[in-house]
């Protein structure tokens, strides 16, 4: 089945930097590029044994829709910002499906690799 | 040509062609080839295999992250091949030592062998592009942003053995594990971002003359005055240094053979003053909705809930 996420406000906070990245003693607050209607479709794989095309099919399609960025105060925050942290704001819930997801792949990249064994023991 | 010949060689052709029928199967989702497993990176992954996983952008994508985890004896070797970005218009590759969720770390500064700026490896650094980075746990983050579409990159994922893991972030839900730091200063965290009851079922600090737990032994409330403790933490971010201690135990415990912690993250982490061999095993298992700790009266409002 499908499960459908809409996700209004991730956010990937940003530092535009070619500079090394200074270690703050108290961090401060990342500067945000917040992503408007970041939509994740997900559909859960039940079965295991459906191999790697139900994984890909119920993958994550990940759909940037708009990115609002101001250049002017773009420039003036990359400034500010060269030494800030880079992050990105994901929730608990939307970090599970993923890791749910890769979790499938690996079994799934498994099940290849034992019939792939097993083909070639069978020579 | 014999009865048994011709239904060798037909047995034969029969598996070649349901194998090539598997192949362009495989094409679809991801490729098993002669080096390595190959599929697309998309913007938002996450990557537990080896392989070589290409990103090219159809349209500007400026905000992008793939996290990276392996098994916990393991850590991740990222490399970037094939790379066609352009750093002067704002293009930029930054992998990371450990994840960064809503502006938080793990490992956490305080636990982490590196300062935070050496945790970032950035391709387009103003002196020669760094295209390699190893990760001191089993988890890493790459972070990209590209303007250009036909751009893009290929990250490969390799994982090495790691005989003293410190510092795991778990893949599963429910499982077991021992953490062992032997004669070393530092502290590692085992970190399960699922609300789970958790059971301590070996402990071994500091002095301690057998591994067996002492029934008869009391709890020391607060063991922070010792240098060899556990603390079991809860709470709502992956930064373990900000997260609420539920329990510590110091010696040996009794009274505490489970408990359930219904936060988004668990963390058993144990600190080690160096002196001795310290060793903590425990099983976690993933709370139902209908297991979760009651909120009682009076509790924190932004705490999880323990029982």
């Amino acid at each position: 089945h499908l499960i459908t996420l809409n996700e209004q406000n991730v956010h990937l906070n940003m530092a535009v930097s070619t500079t090394s990245i200074r270690a703050p003693s108290v961090t401060p607050g990342p500067q945000t590029l917040p992503l408007q209607k970041l939509f994740l479709q997900l559909a859960s794989s039940a079965s295991l044994s459906s191999t790697s095309a139900a994984v890909n099919r119920g993958w994550l399609q990940l759909t940037q829709q708009h990115l609002r960025a101001q250049e002017e105060e773009d420039g003036e925050k990359e400034k500010r910002s060269d030494d800030l942290p880079i992050s990105l704001d994901l929730t608990f819930h939307l970090l599970r499906e993923v890791l749910e997801m890769a979790r499938a792949e690996q079994v799934s990249q498994q099940v290849e690799n034992n019939r792939k064994m097993m083909d070639n023991f069978g020579k | 040509m014999s009865v048994s010949l011709r239904t060798h060689l037909l047995l034969f052709l029969v598996s070649l062609s349901s194998r090539m029928g598997f192949s362009r199967y495989i094409q679809d989702v991801g490729e098993s080839e002669e080096y390595g497993f190959r599929r697309p990176l998309r913007c938002l992954d996450m990557l537990s295999i080896e392989g070589h996983f290409t990103f090219v952008a159809a349209q500007p994508q400026l905000a992008c992250a793939a996290f990276i985890i392996s098994d916990p004896d393991e850590v991740v070797v990222l490399e970037l091949n094939d790379v066609n970005i352009d750093c002067s218009s704002g293009d930029f590759i930054k992998m990371f030592d450990g994840w960064v969720l809503k502006g938080e770390k793990f490992p956490s500064a305080v636990d982490h062998p590196l300062p935070v700026h050496e945790r970032y490896t950035d391709f387009c650094s103003s002196t020669a592009p760094r295209t390699s980075s190893r990760s001191s746990q089993n988890v890493a983050m790459i972070f990209f942003s590209i303007h250009s579409p036909g751009n893009g990159f290929t990250l490969t994922v390799r994982k090495l053995h790691n005989p003293f893991p410190c510092n795991i972030m778990s893949q599963t839900p429910e499982g077991s594990f021992t953490v062992v730091i032997p004669h070393e200063r530092k502290n590692c965290s085992f970190s399960i971002i699922y609300p789970v009851e958790l059971r301590v079922t070996q402990l071994s600090l500091g002095q301690a003359k057998n591994n067996d737990l002492s029934p008869q032994a009391e709890v020391r409330s607060g063991c922070s005055a010792s240098g060899d403790f556990v603390e079991l933490l809860g709470g709502n971010g992956v930064d373990t240094s900000k997260m609420v201690p539920i329990a510590d135990l110091c010696f040996s415990h009794s009274g505490l053979s489970h408990v359930r912690i219904g936060c988004d993250n668990s963390v058993v982490r144990l600190v080690s003053s160096g002196n001795y061999v310290n060793r903590v095993s425990f099983q976690y298992r993933l709370l139902e909705n209908n297991e979760l700790p009651t909120r009682r009266e009076n509790s924190l409002d932004n705490f999880c809930t323990v029982e």
